[in-house]
């Protein structure tokens, strides 16, 4: 293994969490120089362990680390970008108040006259990388307005801000469109070029046969290899992840839908920077069917389902689930009226990452009165629920006591799905419901969804990921500039082309053809 | 197996802070007094024990003084644990103690009730005026967005002028040399838990029996949930459908009757007429024990009998040694200073878990061979 071309090399790594969890076991980890390496692995492996390791950001319990052929020790982040590693976060890390000019800068801003903070020379560095780097971003917004999509991207500036030429990416395009994907991937490959070091992690197999390298294998903890991806199938990867073949083509029969459920019309918003979020949108779904909504991201999406679960306030327009109002509605009576939501943060509304699982599961729930018995919880009926959620759901944990912030990502996410899934609800707004997820778990949530409708709940899917739309949904609409632009109540005969140029607002249906998803 | 361990490591953690924080305070004493360790006897022994002619006696009337001295600062730790939880940084429980103290005592003078029965309503009537003067804060905050840190603060001073106004131009009874009300009816006294000096009264069960109720309160009902939950994400306790506003309401209204009836129970329980003349403290104290708890009302009574007898130390020490008063809240801060930091030891409690879980994993592997053999 003496190999003067390795760049990294983790050796006999292992990690022991504060409450017992063995998240590495053993691993050896090696990177060449100038290559994109893959590491994959299910949910909860401990890829972000080992990364994180290699950050500086978790100290491993045994084991070395070798970088450009010194052995060193990482004791804290700033040790790795001093070493030229940079790390792009499951989770954002950024700060939600400040603008993306000042998190990009953040630690080594450009000071003016002593202690003031050169926010001029900020944008201007910002704006800088953004061209040098074809990542646009708009440096003056608040991270807390802007569109996940734009925050990964901030947080790829900030590591090259930093210097790095060593890039950990931990699931960067989880929350990225296809078109952004591909352009992500276009740059990235331009960094290869330039020398940079990439480790990619990723769910999803097409991404990583397309532009990774090698690959490296983790499962429960261990290492299950290192292989060359153009010589390894998608099948062998997914038997050597989770250890049976994976089936991503999810069964589903045709929709029967019936009664409408949601009913959005005229639809109008505005953003404070007087951007029209919303134009006149209207739309419905069915009880039995699967609405998709494509588009690239910024084109409503976000503001729409922040509406349909009263958490932000349409100028005009109405919003009915069954005939009744549901803007300003408070959020309990929205649930009360058989309606879910997987957000799309999931760290912000998802879940309360100090509490535990079962804290988290019964959080829409907890005021019902099989478990309670008069003032106090029936814990043992507290217990049976969420006991069940987490058996049903797979959710990888020691117990329900475990705090959710000491999951993996795609058992956080497992968490949140569990929960909105399982309250018998009439109407399903998913948004990114497989988001981080791994591929046995993505298919048995999308299992979940399709039976869902077809035992008679309507469901609203919102996702970045093209695939996932047109494959699971019965019908969908197109969102271009806060407009439907396109209708189609039949996915199967759908292609990338002709959807991209919806998307990009290069085509649109006639208004006839659009009102029909209105079905009245 | 790996939980008693933890416990028990847990619980050598408390006790090497303390050694740690009295290590440094000793440095401190060495560095300030002529004979440190007459000082240090004080400090350490003295509260529980009589030295005298070099034969050590346990000192029982001066450890009822001490579990009496926790009366106020257990509810006002409780208070702080459940405003707290919610994470709203409310200080006005210190006003409310002496607000609750203050209409306690009135009711003592002027209501004409049966005993055992008065003080109850005593203290009940104290406890829901001063529940309600948390509405001022709360309400500020949950319809106007102003930070309670800033009101609750205010609100103190306020609350003390307010007292005392009506104390001096109302209440007092002229015919005492000093600014007092008028002297509680018998009915009213909290009667003693034991007869003597000590002060400590039936107060002390109530507040124990408070320890119980709050903990249930806050981790096995619906709205302790929600308080917490709320103090932890709030976005996310909005989206599941919980009442954000009304829920902080509760828990700093709750704060507020928690304060004002460790007040009135202390006013009650300890004298036989009403004369602070200035906020008490017990707010402050609360504020400290409810951080040395981690929030957790049933660590409430620990840390307060711990702050009890951390005072009783220093204050015998100060008496009767010549270790300067200002040396002694250093000591204080020092061992508050040790104890607070989560990190301390972090190092060797991770090296317990590296052990537990290899001999778990070893378990596991040999339960494996079994199966498999
Ligand atoms: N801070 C923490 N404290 C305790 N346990 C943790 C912590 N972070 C992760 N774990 C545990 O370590 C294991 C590995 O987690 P890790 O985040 O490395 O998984 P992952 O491979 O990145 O998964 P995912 O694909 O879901 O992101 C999990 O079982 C998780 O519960
Ligand atoms: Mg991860």
């Amino acid at each position: 293994m003496e190999n003067d071309n390795f760049i990294i090399q983790m050796k006999g790594i292992s990690k022991v969490y504060p409450n017992g969890i063995a998240a590495n076991r053993n691993v050896d980890f090696f990177v060449k120089e100038g290559e994109i390496h893959a590491l994959m692995g299910e949910n909860g492996a401990g890829k972000s362990t080992l990364m994180k390791i290699l950050f500086g950001l978790e100290q491993p319990t045994e084991g070395e680390i070798i970088i450009n052929g010194e052995e060193v020790s990482l004791t804290s982040p700033s040790d790795a970008i001093s070493r030229g590693i940079g790390m792009v976060h499951q989770h954002f890390m950024l700060i939600p108040s400040l603008t993306v000019a000042e998190n990009i800068v953040l630690g080594m801003a450009p000071i003016k006259k002593g202690i003031l903070i050169d926010y001029k020379k900020a944008v201007q560095i910002t704006e800088e990388v953004s061209q040098k780097y074809n990542l646009n971003v708009n440096p003056n917004a608040k991270v807390m307005d802007i569109p996940v999509g734009m925050k990964q991207k901030v947080e790829i500036l900030k590591a090259l801000v930093r210097g790095a030429n060593i890039l950990i990416l931990d699931e960067p395009t989880a929350v990225l469109t296809t078109q952004e994907t591909s352009e992500l991937f276009k740059e990235l490959i331009i960094l290869k070029q330039l020398g940079y070091t990439i480790i990619f992690i990723s769910h999803k197999l097409n991404e990583i046969k397309q532009i990774t390298d090698r690959l490296t294998i983790m499962r429960g903890g261990k290492s299950m290899g290192v292989y060359e991806t153009a010589s390894t199938s998608e099948q062998e990867i997914s038997r050597l992840m989770v250890g049976r073949d994976v089936i991503l083509n999810v069964e589903k029969d045709k929709s029967q839908p019936t009664e409408t459920v949601l009913k959005v019309r005229n639809l109008e918003y505005t953003n404070k920077w007087n951007k029209k979020m919303l134009d006149f949108l209207s739309f419905s779904v069915r009880q039995g069917e699967i609405l998709g909504i494509a588009g690239v991201e910024g084109n409503g999406q976000r503001e729409l389902v922040e509406m349909l679960f009263n958490l932000n306030t349409p100028d005009s327009g109405t919003i009915t689930v069954n005939g009744v109002n549901i803007i300003n509605l408070p959020q309990d009576k929205i649930r009360d009226n058989r309606v879910s939501l997987i957000p799309e943060d999931r760290m912000t509304y998802g879940i309360a990452d100090a509490a535990s699982i079962e804290e988290n599961v019964i959080s829409d729930r907890y005021t019902e009165k099989h478990f309670n018995n008069g003032p106090l919880f029936d814990m043992k009926m507290i217990h049976k629920e969420s006991d069940k959620l987490i058996k049903n759901y797979a959710i990888l944990c020691k117990s329900r006591k475990q705090q959710v912030k000491m999951l993996s990502g795609g058992n956080i996410q497992k968490v949140v799905v569990a929960r909105e899934l399982s309250s018998d609800p009439i109407l399903i707004i998913a948004d990114q419901p497989t988001r981080g997820i791994d591929v046995g778990s993505t298919e048995f949530i999308r299992n979940k969804l399709v039976h869902l409708s077809r035992a008679g709940a309507a469901v609203l899917l919102v996702s970045a990921d093209l695939n996932e739309v047109m494959e699971l949904s019965d019908s969908l609409i197109v969102l271009y500039g806060g407009k439907v632009v396109a209708y189609f109540d039949d996915t199967s005969a759908l292609d990338d082309t002709v959807m991209g140029e919806y998307m990009l607002g290069l085509k649109h249906q006639s208004p006839e053809e659009i009102e029909r998803v209105c079905h009245e | 197996m790996s939980n008693r361990r933890m416990l028990v490591f847990n619980i050598l953690r408390g006790a090497a802070a303390i050694f740690l924080a009295l290590g440094v305070g000793f440095i401190f004493i060495v560095l300030s007094s002529d004979e440190p360790l007459n000082a240090l006897r004080y400090l350490l022994i003295g509260p529980v024990f009589r030295i005298r002619d070099g034969v050590l006696s346990f000192n029982t009337t001066s450890f009822q003084t001490i579990l009496a001295a926790m009366i106020p600062t257990i509810f006002t730790g409780l208070a702080v644990c459940v405003m707290f939880s919610a994470s709203q940084f409310n200080l006005a429980g210190e006003g409310a103690v002496m607000l609750g103290g203050f209409v306690g005592a009135l009711c003592a003078i002027y209501l004409n009730i049966p005993g055992w029965i008065h003080p109850v309503v005593c203290v009940l009537i104290g406890a829901a005026v001063s529940g309600l003067i948390m509405l001022i804060p709360a309400l500020l905050k949950v319809k106007l967005g102003a930070s309670e840190l800033v009101t609750s603060l205010m609100l103190n001073y306020i609350i003390m002028f307010i007292v005392l106004h009506f104390l001096n131009y109302y209440f007092a009874d002229r015919s005492k040399g000093a600014t007092q009300t008028f002297s509680f009816q018998p009915t009213a006294q909290i009667p003693a838990l034991i007869e003597g000096s000590s002060k400590l009264s039936w107060g002390f069960i109530v507040a124990l029996i408070f320890v119980v109720i709050v903990a249930l309160f806050m981790y096995r009902t619906k709205w302790g949930y929600a308080i917490r939950m709320i103090g932890i994400n709030q976005p996310f306790s909005k989206y599941s459908g919980m009442k954000v506003g009304a829920t902080i309401i509760l828990s700093q209204v709750i704060g507020g009757i928690l304060s004002g009836m460790g007040g009135s129970i202390e006013v009650l329980g300890r004298y036989n007429t009403y004369l602070w003349r200035e906020l008490p403290g017990y707010g402050w104290t609360g504020i400290t024990i409810a951080i040395l708890a981690k929030n957790n009302p049933i660590f409430i009574p620990f840390a307060a009998l711990f702050i009890a007898y951390l005072d009783k130390g220093c204050q015998l020490m100060s008496t009767y040694s010549d270790v300067p008063s200002e040396m002694i809240d250093i000591i204080q801060a020092a061992i508050f200073l040790f104890f607070a930091a989560e990190q301390f030891l972090a190092k060797y409690r991770q090296k317990i878990v590296v052990k537990n879980s290899r001999l778990e994993m070893e378990n596991n592997n040999l339960s494996q061979e079994g199966r498999n053999a």
